[in-house]
């Protein structure tokens, strides 16, 4: 254990802008500031919370897990995209602006559209493609789902997305081109192309070697510092140049 | 929409020129990086300062390292594939500020630094001939 512990009794008021926009009443997008007793325990999730609770029920924000697993309470804190479980205000001096993710369409206050978002997330695929090469109850078939803790490694770095959409926010090639088909998607992609028991490599080498495949990114590499899971989004990206330069290579010989 | 999409319109979608692109883009940064201080120190500081032997570079003995073989690598490797290096990054770069079309900037850059590439070898080679 940690010799500082956090501090629950530590109470101090903090001041909230948060963007709101209600379509029904108004077009344009304003600013509302919110002021909020908070401790040193309390992340910028519980902050919603109370201003919806005691404050002003008609904010909307989504929620779920409240423990950076469900990858629904993404938002821009001061610019940067973050999750709102993950994020404690103790962090944060002076005024703490809250606004929608970038790069997506605003439904209302801090609801984006994540339409496109699972669009290139079901274009590439991304589950286990003829993993099993046993038929039911043939018993001479080979033993299904063996994998050895090598074959894990390759990919499991990779596996950790949980769809939150931070990089989609932090991707300045999305933010101009929403075709491209983005950090976690691509990162997806290759976390199935690099495990031994799927056979959808060719599939999904079609999505990524379009210019709004792999290509489409220049290496920015804010998406894996935003990544609240330590993906490393862009490295996968890279590493899927690698393979569609490839992929290219081979197809240019088989004609 | 791309979850739609058949797969005969994808494989004519493919980006077969990006790899190319990206390929010498990797190989001219690296060049980039590892080539071009060592040439800038010597050709361009420690030459004209006078801290090199009088005739490391004189004009019989430039010439003849730059008109061979050697030297047509050399030019290939300072100057050429920086220059893919150097179009790659200023495409993307007008891509990033919104100028000119990405279809257009890609045939200005990359023609650009296939004909400035074209021209640096073609003196390499007219002077091995000479």
């Amino acid at each position: 254990m940690s010799t500082e512990q956090v501090n629950t009794n530590n109470t101090s008021t903090k001041h909230l802008s948060v963007k709101r926009y209600l379509p029904d009443n108004s077009a344009e997008s304003y600013w509302q500031e919110y002021e909020l007793p908070v401790d040193d325990s309390t992340s910028l999730l519980d902050a919603l919370n109370h201003i919806k609770e005691q404050l002003d029920s008609t904010l909307s924000y989504r929620w779920s897990c409240r423990m950076a697993i469900c990858g629904s309470c993404g938002v821009m804190v001061n610019g940067i995209p973050k999750l709102g479980c993950k994020t404690f205000l103790r962090d944060y001096e002076g005024d703490i602006r809250i606004e929608p993710l970038s790069h997506f369409p605003v439904q209302r206050d801090l609801v984006v559209d994540m339409a496109i978002f699972l669009e290139h997330l079901a274009a590439v695929k991304p589950y286990l493609i003829d993993d099993n090469p046993a038929k039911p109850y043939d018993p001479t078939a080979p033993e299904t789902y063996q994998q050895s803790p090598e074959q894990l490694a390759r990919y499991k770095q990779f596996a950790n997305c949980i769809n939150c959409g931070l990089c989609y926010s932090a991707c300045p090639q999305f933010g101009l081109n929403p075709e491209f088909l983005g950090p976690a998607a691509l990162t997806l992609a290759h976390r199935y192309n690099l495990d031994s028991r799927d056979h959808g490599k060719k599939q999904r080498m079609a999505e990524l070697n379009r210019h709004e495949g792999v290509w489409s990114c220049t290496f920015v590499g804010f998406c894996s510092k935003v990544c609240p899971k330590n993906v490393d989004p862009a490295a996968a990206v890279n590493q899927g140049k690698v393979e569609a330069a490839k992929h290219t290579l081979i197809a240019l010989f088989k004609g | 929409m791309n979850k739609h999409k058949p797969q005969h319109e994808l494989q004519h979608k493919q980006a077969f020129d990006e790899p190319l692109w990206w390929g010498l883009f990797s190989a001219g940064g690296v060049c980039f990086a590892v080539l071009l201080p060592a040439v800038i120190l010597f050709i361009a500081v420690l030459l004209p300062l006078g801290l090199l032997p009088a005739n490391a570079l004189n004009y019989e003995r430039a010439s003849a390292l730059l008109f061979s073989v050697p030297g047509f690598l050399f030019v290939g490797a300072v100057i050429c594939l920086p220059l893919f290096h150097a179009a790659h990054r200023l495409r993307h770069g007008l891509f990033d500020i919104s100028v000119g079309s990405d279809a257009l900037n890609k045939k200005l850059m990359y023609g650009g630094a296939a004909l400035l590439s074209v021209f640096a070898l073609g003196l390499v080679i007219a002077g091995m001939l000479s």
